[in-house]
């Protein structure tokens, strides 16, 4: 059995990859955006709100959790509109994306804010913080630090899952290279192409993660005077 | 880090190799087919009435009844290899499977990456939708959202036809294109004319109608470039069960209408 690779094809179709891989960068942006506000909201919640909204919040994370995303996927785009709320793929894709990552999200920084020392909270509290100033100075800042190399983890499990998203019609990067595939017959050719994007955006956000945490987490630390 | 990284391409690299050639093929696929007694036939079980997976979980429909008949006059073992539509070319060209029977109707696109035999059957495509959306004309598509099954007849010719500011939208597989339809998320889509009346006669509450007939085309089974052999061995069945009416009888079986005049190239 012989295939001769034509990676001249990829050339010729750059452009649309380009733009499919920038769907998928935008996508996973924005769903990364949205989602750790939510997730931050329902942390928030789980540690500090009355017990039916915890339970509500843990329902919701064990769920998204322990359900594949392309069924999430599917259920968002294909049986909402039977409740009267028809979003168009893109859409449906960002608030799929969005659910799934706050729910992954609102774990990671749980484990992130149970890490903090019950006496600084305490202290904190007998200062005569209010429990939303605790988590908003107190909490929230180290439990970012301590959860942020799993929160970039995840975020780049929900750029490469964003994938799946292509089964409703949404024409991110895998859509693309599948359309490419389907037209040209040159299947290897698109794979690999689409896989170098990926793996280049992968690398791409996890230098810029890295370096928004030395920014972040690691340079005031240097700059700040010795006490 | 580095060790690591230098893995990976290592890692990439040898996954490269085992797509290439490894030695010299010394026997043709038929060859290989009779002398294993075994012959792998890629089959799209999602696209009634050619491929479907019945009550069982057992492949059913006219492609499979094609392929069953043909591994048996073959005298091999038949192994299903069950691809989407979109995998039916990559599966042969990869080596996954021996022949693809899967309704594929017979373009001069695909003819560039692999080899067709002589058709078994006919299909036609068309479009269809609810009764409330008005398509009477291809002029009509014009700001319609059409849903379409990638690596399909209907990718590679509704495109050509729709005008501009139509909304075409791709899907992977057929189920997902219907699923699109039924919950309003396209307005119209485009599949084989059996496929429609399938999802027509399930769904008598969406009140769905044929609009437009796209074109018809005649499908045969595929092979790789350079299989000759096999080809020809193939062409040879297909002349033999056209003549005594076995292709005719799985036809009539799986789409209720009579098998037209087979051409031969």
């Amino acid at each position: 059995m012989h295939y001769a690779f034509h990676f001249n094809v990829v050339w010729e179709h750059w452009r649309e990859l380009v733009e499919g891989a920038w769907l998928t960068i935008r996508l996973s942006a924005m769903a990364m955006g949205i989602g750790l506000l939510a997730a931050t909201a329902c942390a928030y919640a789980k540690t500090t709100g009355p017990a039916a909204v915890r339970w509500a919040i843990a329902a919701y994370i064990e769920a998204i959790r322990n359900t594949p995303f392309l069924v999430q996927v599917f259920i968002i785009y294909f049986s909402l509109p039977a409740t009267g709320l028809s979003l168009d793929a893109n859409q449906a894709a960002l608030v799929a994306m969005v659910v799934n990552f706050a729910a992954y999200g609102a774990e990671i920084l749980r484990s992130g804010l149970e890490s903090i020392g019950r006496g600084q909270i305490d202290a904190a509290r007998a200062l005569g913080l209010t429990r939303y100033q605790v988590f908003r100075h107190v909490m929230l800042f180290p439990a970012i630090k301590v959860a942020y190399p799993a929160l970039a983890s995840q975020f780049i499990l929900l750029m490469l899952g964003s994938s799946v998203v292509s089964a409703i019609s949404a024409v991110e990067l895998t859509a693309v290279a599948n359309s490419l595939q389907s037209t040209t017959f040159r299947p290897f050719e698109f794979y690999f192409a689409s896989m170098a994007l990926y793996l280049g955006m992968a690398l791409g956000f996890r230098a810029l993660f890295t370096g928004v945490y030395w920014v972040t987490f690691v340079r005031p630390r240097l700059t700040r005077p010795a006490v | 880090m580095r060790t690591g990284l230098i893995g990976l391409i290592a890692t990439a690299l040898s996954a490269v190799a085992l797509l290439a050639p490894t030695t010299a093929d010394a026997q043709n696929t038929l060859e290989k087919i009779l002398a294993s007694k075994k012959i792998r036939v890629a089959i799209d079980v999602a696209n009634p009435p050619f491929g479907v997976l019945d009550k069982a979980g057992q492949p059913d429909g006219s492609d499979v009844a094609v392929a069953r008949l043909l591994a048996k006059d073959l005298g091999a073992e038949l192994e299903f290899v069950q691809v989407p539509s979109t995998g039916r070319i990559p599966a042969l060209l990869a080596g996954r499977a021996d022949v693809t029977i899967a309704s594929i109707s017979v373009t001069t696109e695909r003819a560039k990456a692999v080899m067709y035999c002589h058709p078994n059957g006919a299909l036609s495509i068309t479009i269809f939708g609810p009764q409330g959306v008005k398509i009477s004309s291809p002029a009509d598509l014009a700001g319609k959202r059409v849903g379409i099954t990638r690596a399909t007849l209907e990718e590679a010719t509704v495109p050509k036809m729709a005008p501009e500011g139509t909304k075409i939208v791709w899907f992977d597989d057929l189920a997902s294109t219907v699923q699109a339809l039924l919950s309003g998320q396209v307005d119209a889509a485009a599949m084989t004319a059996f496929a429609e009346k399938t999802v027509s006669d399930a769904n008598p509450g969406k009140h769905l109608e044929n609009k437009l007939l796209v074109t018809t085309a005649f499908y045969g089974p595929i092979v790789r470039q350079n299989d000759f052999e096999l080809r020809q061995w193939i062409n040879t069945w297909i002349f033999v069960n056209k003549n005594n009416g076995n292709l005719a009888a799985i036809y009539k079986k799986y789409t209720g209408v009579e098998l037209p005049v087979l051409p031969t190239f």
